[in-house]
């Protein structure tokens, strides 16, 4: 169910506002995790111009902050954020089935020795609630 | 002391010792201090604190030594930075040396886990004189592989991959729990005495940092940012003639004694041990008594000679 993520291009702002869910400072701690997210979002033409965004499967939208550090590839960094109603909580529990499936996704974009039946295991071994429920759930 | 005093009494009894703070390197260091004597400086890993030693303490002490337990830099009740790039292998040790000169301490005895292995031992390399002995435990000191364990995908590189790391040790916080729970042999007690203590020091997921980033410090190829380190950690050490003390968990699946604690007694012959008692990785946790009385038994043989 590597396919619950979409890349979409940039939403309705209005009325919402950027809840920060998770950082990656060292996006390039192994390459090919850097190279998926510069194919993806086609980053070496955007650059910082702009970010990403994708769909996941609840119906929230993320957004994708790519950072920029000098000296190193870009991108270094990545902030994902989710795209909430501006003056409402979040749904925490919602977010991370969402972040679950994202990290599923980009496990299935990277390739090579990287596969998702390890990350499904991965999470079964640390009993992850999201990773006892059927793929992509 | 806050985030300890949430803690049960059953908890907070088996760590009774004042809190001290120094600044090394910019950064709050919290560490114990009891005892006179020699010194005998106790350094945990990831993603442990002091409260790895609980057991230790009181036999040292008793025994007429000075002990001094510093929590690492983001971790136990030290200061804990919010980004990656705070953390790195010479920093952590040039954080001990800074403590240590603050403390004046001298003809230190230095017991090492984990990552106290390369930030103590890459300490008491470039500046022996300050040191009497080693002992060393579940730990490495050479650049690449340290195990083929840390090669594999799963369940290791997975685990701190980009922004799984973040996500499994971070919001999830798996390291200091589950896999904590995993690295031990008595894990009923293990849960029921010591985990909520583990547990409350890194109640966050921000908080969590340095457990997955350690984890990206260990060197699996010659590009590695810490290889040149242990290269040079390596030669230093197998040239050393500090008295030592090697102790291994015989049930340690990770650093295991057949492969580790042999490569240790290769490198210091002259090293006593492998010392084998129950315990996997947090050895301390199984066999903390044990451990202690074999180090005072070292320590008194020391003396003697």
């Amino acid at each position: 169910m590597t396919t619950d993520i979409q890349v979409i291009s940039a939403p309705r702002l209005e009325d919402k506002r950027r809840s920060l869910v998770l950082a990656e400072d060292r996006i390039g701690h192994y390459a090919e995790f850097r190279a998926f997210f510069a194919r993806t979002f086609d980053l070496q033409r955007v650059g910082l111009r702009e970010p990403g965004y994708v769909l996941a499967p609840s119906g929230l939208a993320y957004v994708f902050v790519f950072v920029g550090r000098s000296g190193e590839p870009f991108p270094a960094g990545l902030e994902i954020h989710a795209l909430v109603a501006a003056l409402e909580p979040m749904d925490d529990a919602a977010v991370d089935r969402d972040l679950w499936a994202i990290l599923r996704w980009m496990i299935a974009g990277v390739g090579g020795e990287w596969r998702v039946e390890d990350l499904d295991a991965t999470g079964r071994l640390y009993r992850l609630a999201v990773a006892q429920a059927p793929a992509g759930g | 002391m806050t985030l300890l005093s949430q803690l049960p009494e059953h908890i907070r009894s088996q760590w009774p010792y004042a809190p001290r703070f120094t600044r090394v390197n910019g950064w709050r260091m919290h560490y114990i201090d009891e005892g006179q004597g020699e010194p005998v400086v106790l350094l945990h890993g990831n993603p442990t604190w002091g409260f790895l030693y609980r057991e230790f303490v009181g036999p040292l002490v008793a025994a007429g030594y000075r002990v001094i337990v510093p929590d690492m830099i983001g971790f136990g009740l030290s200061e804990k930075p919010l980004r990656e790039d705070a953390h790195s292998l010479d920093g952590h040790s040039a954080n001990l040396a800074a403590l240590l000169r603050t403390l004046g301490l001298q003809g230190i005895h230095l017991v090492c886990h984990d990552w106290g292995g390369p930030t103590g031992l890459s300490c008491a390399m470039a500046d022996p004189a300050r040191f009497r002995s080693l002992v060393i435990m579940s730990t490495w000191a050479w650049p690449t592989p340290p195990a083929e364990f840390h090669t594999r995908v799963f369940p290791w590189r997975l685990m701190h991959a980009p922004l799984v790391g973040p996500y499994l040790l971070g919001r999830h916080g798996a390291l200091v729990g589950r896999g904590m729970y995993l690295s031990v042999v008595h894990r009923e007690q293990f849960r029921d005495r010591a985990q909520p203590a583990y547990e409350a020091v890194l109640p966050d997921p921000g908080n969590r940092l340095l457990t997955w980033v350690w984890p990206r410090w260990i060197p699996l190829d010659e590009t590695a940012r810490a290889h040149a380190r242990f290269q040079w950690l390596e030669q230093r050490l197998s040239r050393t003639t500090l008295p030592t003390l090697l102790v291994w968990g015989r049930e340690d699946d990770v650093f295991d004694a057949s492969t580790f604690a042999e490569r240790f007694k290769r490198m210091l012959p002259h090293a006593e041990g492998p010392f084998l008692v129950t315990g996997r990785h947090f050895l301390q946790e199984d066999s903390g008594t044990v451990i202690a009385d074999r180090i005072v038994t070292f320590l008194a043989g020391l003396e003697r000679s």
